[in-house]
């Protein structure tokens, strides 16, 4: 099962400083909705255990988030590998930033799920991805502006 | 929500022609359609009733579809009235069900019936989505014979009380208006329709029927009217032509309910074919293999013949509309309508389980985006006319009256 995301959001500090943040597994260990036992494995590596919630029904999936490739301050490649609950799921996404004070940062992201959770079915499970990047991003924006204050 | 099996707009156009507006009704129908996709599963999953429904409908003014224009609605052709519910119905029959007695069995029979002071007074609030209707008509006692209803009223200058129960009634708990069938106590006539506002004295949600085997996210409820009154304006119809109300209704609604059953088809169609071309057993896809392609042939015969089974009846009832004294068309409608609501709801049914066998033992989770149509479309073959009365509808209007085996 494949699944394509993309998007765009601004966030109100520099280019510079958003980028860094972004690429930092520290910052983004702090930013990732409903994770447990995160772990900073090196500058480009962290690994949690992630809380999935569809209705009633949740699962924990153990995922590996790497920085791929750097292209600062413009660009980077972040990889999400993850397993569990009878899933397994890999998330290749890219990030652009662009002007600074605010700071555009357009994204894409493509998925690719085996297992239970591929039976959902793209379109629900698009409804679902678009819900959760939603609060991720929310997430990112909050900790980003207020990290610069 | 535009789906690979949802009928093409280009095709309809060409068939009837749609106007700008008709085509923006369906892409709002699309777009509420995805908005409503995360909440109706989760509510779904729940067993719960999905609140989301007439609020995203609100947001994209989709509450009064068929409703005239200067009332406040769009004024949508039964065609595209049907083509708006076979969008809806790709999310399930939960919303199908809201949809169809709001607008179907409820705006659509004020719309037909009222008086001009009737309809100013509920259908602008009802295509606002300010009012929600509900129809009341089955009861404890009385499913397929609605002769048999126990409820009564009783009139005392120009009111009239009412006192009874209502069974399975649909929006029952959520509605704020709604049309209720009463016989008059001291007998000598038939049944009447009444409008009934749900925050009268007397009226009561004696209980929501949350353990149907399907259709969650619809409401359900028992109702009671103790002594409710109601004024001689509220009356649906001359009085003692309950019966006549009743049976137009249910011919609006019998295509709402077959519309919605194309929607689960498509949705059965497009999950089948994405999960047989992503599983691989045996060495080879799920759909490579013969057995599993014969599971689809059936979908997709059974949706492209209840589709237009569908979309004839609609064009029936839109003829119909344009020359309502025409009791030859009318009759045409009502048996076009007994036959796509019979075909759509059993090859619904029947695709939906289909589908869940494609899907293997996830299939039968209900976490499995077909799970929920097959326990859904269940009911589409009871609510609004079961199977079997269809069929006596249908046979009597090929053998003509005398032989109406109901009577």
């Amino acid at each position: 099962m494949q699944l394509h995301l993309d998007g765009s959001n601004s966030m109100n500090a520099s280019k510079e400083t958003v980028y860094s943040l972004l690429t930092d597994p520290n910052f983004l260990a702090k930013t990732l909705p409903d994770a447990e036992d995160v772990r900073v494995i090196d500058s480009d590596t962290l690994e949690a255990k992630i809380k999935l919630r569809v209705a009633v029904v949740s699962s924990t999936m153990k995922v590996r988030m790497t920085v791929a490739q750097r292209t600062p301050p413009d660009r980077a490649t972040l990889i999400a590998e993850g397993q569990g609950s009878g899933s397994s799921m890999k998330i290749n996404s890219v990030f652009n930033l662009e002007g600074s004070l605010p700071t555009k940062m357009s994204w894409s992201a493509d998925a690719e799920l085996t297992g239970v959770m591929a039976g959902l079915g793209s379109s629900l499970l698009k409804g679902f991805a678009t819900k959760k990047v939603n609060e991720i991003f929310e997430g990112i924006t909050k900790a980003v502006e207020s990290a610069t204050v | 929500m535009e789906q690979l099996f949802q009928t093409s707009v280009d095709e309809v156009s060409k068939l009837i022609g749609l106007t700008e507006d008709e085509l923006r009704i369906l892409e709002d129908a699309d777009a509420a359609a995805s908005e409503l996709l995360v909440s109706e599963f989760e509510r779904y999953v729940e067993r719960k009733y999905n609140p989301e429904v007439p609020k995203i409908l609100r947001a994209h003014n989709l509450m009064g579809v068929p409703i005239d224009e200067e009332y406040g609605g769009r004024g949508a052709r039964q065609l595209v009235q049907s083509l708006f519910l076979e969008r809806l119905g790709q999310t399930g029959m939960g919303p199908i069900t809201f949809v169809d007695v709001h607008q179907c069995l409820g705006s659509l029979t004020i719309q037909d019936w009222g008086s001009e002071e009737q309809k100013k007074r509920y259908l602008p609030l009802a295509a606002k989505g300010e009012a929600v209707l509900a129809y009341a008509l089955t009861e404890p006692e009385a499913g397929s014979d609605p002769g048999s209803l126990k409820t009564t009223y009783k009139k005392e200058g120009g009111k009239f009380s009412l006192t009874g129960s209502k069974y399975l009634i649909s929006n029952g708990s959520v509605a704020t208006h709604m049309i209720v069938f009463a016989y008059p106590e001291a007998g000598g006539r038939g049944p009447s329709a009444f409008l009934v506002d749900t925050k009268s004295a007397g009226f009561s949600v004696d209980m929501r029927l949350e353990e149907k085997i399907g259709l969650f996210t619809s409401d359900t409820s028992l109702l009671t009217f103790e002594g409710v009154e109601v004024t001689g304006e509220d009356l649906l119809g001359e009085e003692g032509r309950g019966f006549s109300v009743a049976y137009s209704a249910l011919l609006n609604g019998r295509i709402g309910v077959g519309s919605g059953c194309i929607g689960v088809m498509e949705d059965c169609l497009n999950q089948v074919k994405e999960r047989t071309t992503s599983r691989v057993q045996h060495g080879k896809q799920i759909g490579k293999h013969q057995l599993i392609q014969k599971h689809i042939a059936f979908i997709a015969a059974s949706l492209e013949a209840s589709r237009w089974l569908v979309y004839r009846a609609a064009l029936k009832k839109d003829e119909y509309e344009a020359d309502p004294k025409n009791l030859a068309l009318r009759s045409d409608a009502d048996r076009l309508s007994a036959i796509a609501k019979y075909t759509a709801s059993r090859s619904a049914f029947e695709s939906a389980d289909r589908a869940v066998q494609c899907f293997g033992g996830f299939g039968y989770s209900i976490m499995s985006p077909v799970a929920k149509h097959m326990l859904d479309t269940r009911v589409a073959r009871i609510y609004e006319g079961t199977d079997e009365i269809m069929e006596l509808k249908i046979a009597s209007s090929v053998l003509g009256k005398d032989f109406e085996a109901y009577k």
